[in-house]
């Protein structure tokens, strides 16, 4: 099916749901409010013709003040057997930030959905295991968003501090050249 | 650094054998970017070598931090290891690799008391 009609079938069945279509080079984006997407993302996957089969990435975008509503999660769906994809879009407020997890229909959201946590404190509800994938557990803060400082909090992480602690206080047993 | 093991460049002739834990090890290198996650383990590693022990801190990452400048990544691993010898480089090249071995071996040869009984 071409990308356009999977847009226009998705408008269809879900016509409240779609806020907005927009081709680029071929490729159809689809933007969704959050509320109903996993009923999206089934009808995608269930039904016969359309038979997206196959998630390939789950992302979040950080759209600090360049939208109303601040994060995104990107779905990019295809499927194998008819060769077709279609990228969809679900905005997320930043005072709301949570969404249905996808994990129910394709188990490999796991992971993408957990580094979207991890980086932009996206909540995925449902989710299995929903925990920091990349990040140490007792860190603070999602680095990806866009008011994170770059280079970190002033604060040093605790484990990364505990190891400049140890460094130092093992120092003294180390061997030094004699007259260095 | 696997290019310098294998038979292009050979290590092995040099006497400079790799083995599968840092407790066998005289020395380590530290290849690559050291994030403050990995940190630990690297220095752990380090403690589990027997003395006397040397640290080779191979490519940019490793010696600096590199282009990486963020709040992830350690700006050096000598903030948290003794570093004996830094290789620079984006990668370095195997020539580089060795000659900073070789410079280990030269600096370690120049040591007096650290490997007699007295020290």
């Amino acid at each position: 099916m071409e990308p356009l009609e999977i847009a226009e079938n998705i408008r269809e069945k879900f016509p409240e749901e779609v806020l907005d279509v927009r081709e680029f080079r071929g490729q159809v984006s689809v933007t969704l409010r959050k509320d109903r997407i996993l009923d999206v993302c089934r009808h995608l996957h269930d039904s016969p013709d359309l038979f997206c089969d196959y998630l390939v990435d789950v992302c979040g975008v950080d759209y600090l003040g360049r939208k109303e509503k601040r994060f995104e999660v990107v779905y990019h769906l295809y499927s194998i057997r008819h060769r077709h994809s279609v990228r969809l879009k679900a905005e997320v407020p930043e005072q709301d930030a949570e969404i249905d997890s996808v994990t129910s229909i394709w188990a490999g959201a796991n992971w993408h959905e957990r580094e979207a946590f991890d980086l932009y404190g996206i909540t995925f509800k449902g989710h299995p295991d929903h925990r920091r994938i990349l990040l140490p557990e007792d860190w603070e803060g999602h680095p990806l968003r866009k008011d994170y400082p770059v280079k970190g909090p002033e604060k040093e992480w605790s484990g990364f501090q505990d190891v400049l602690d140890r460094a130092k206080r093992f120092h003294e047993f180390e061997w030094h050249e004699p007259g260095e | 650094m696997m290019t310098t093991g294998s038979s292009h460049y050979d290590l092995d002739r040099m006497g400079i054998i790799f083995r599968g834990s840092p407790r066998q090890a005289d020395f380590m290198i530290v290849a690559g970017t050291v994030t403050k996650k990995m940190s630990e383990i690297v220095r752990r590693v380090y403690d589990q070598m027997p003395e006397p022990r040397y640290v080779v801190s191979m490519g940019s990452c490793a010696c600096s931090g590199g282009i990486f400048n963020t709040y992830s990544t350690v700006q050096g691993c000598d903030t948290f290891v003794p570093v004996d010898i830094y290789v620079p480089g984006c990668p370095p090249r195997p020539e580089a690799l060795m000659e900073g071995i070789i410079k280990l071996q030269e600096k370690i040869r120049a040591e007096h008391f650290r490997w007699s009984r007295w020290r």
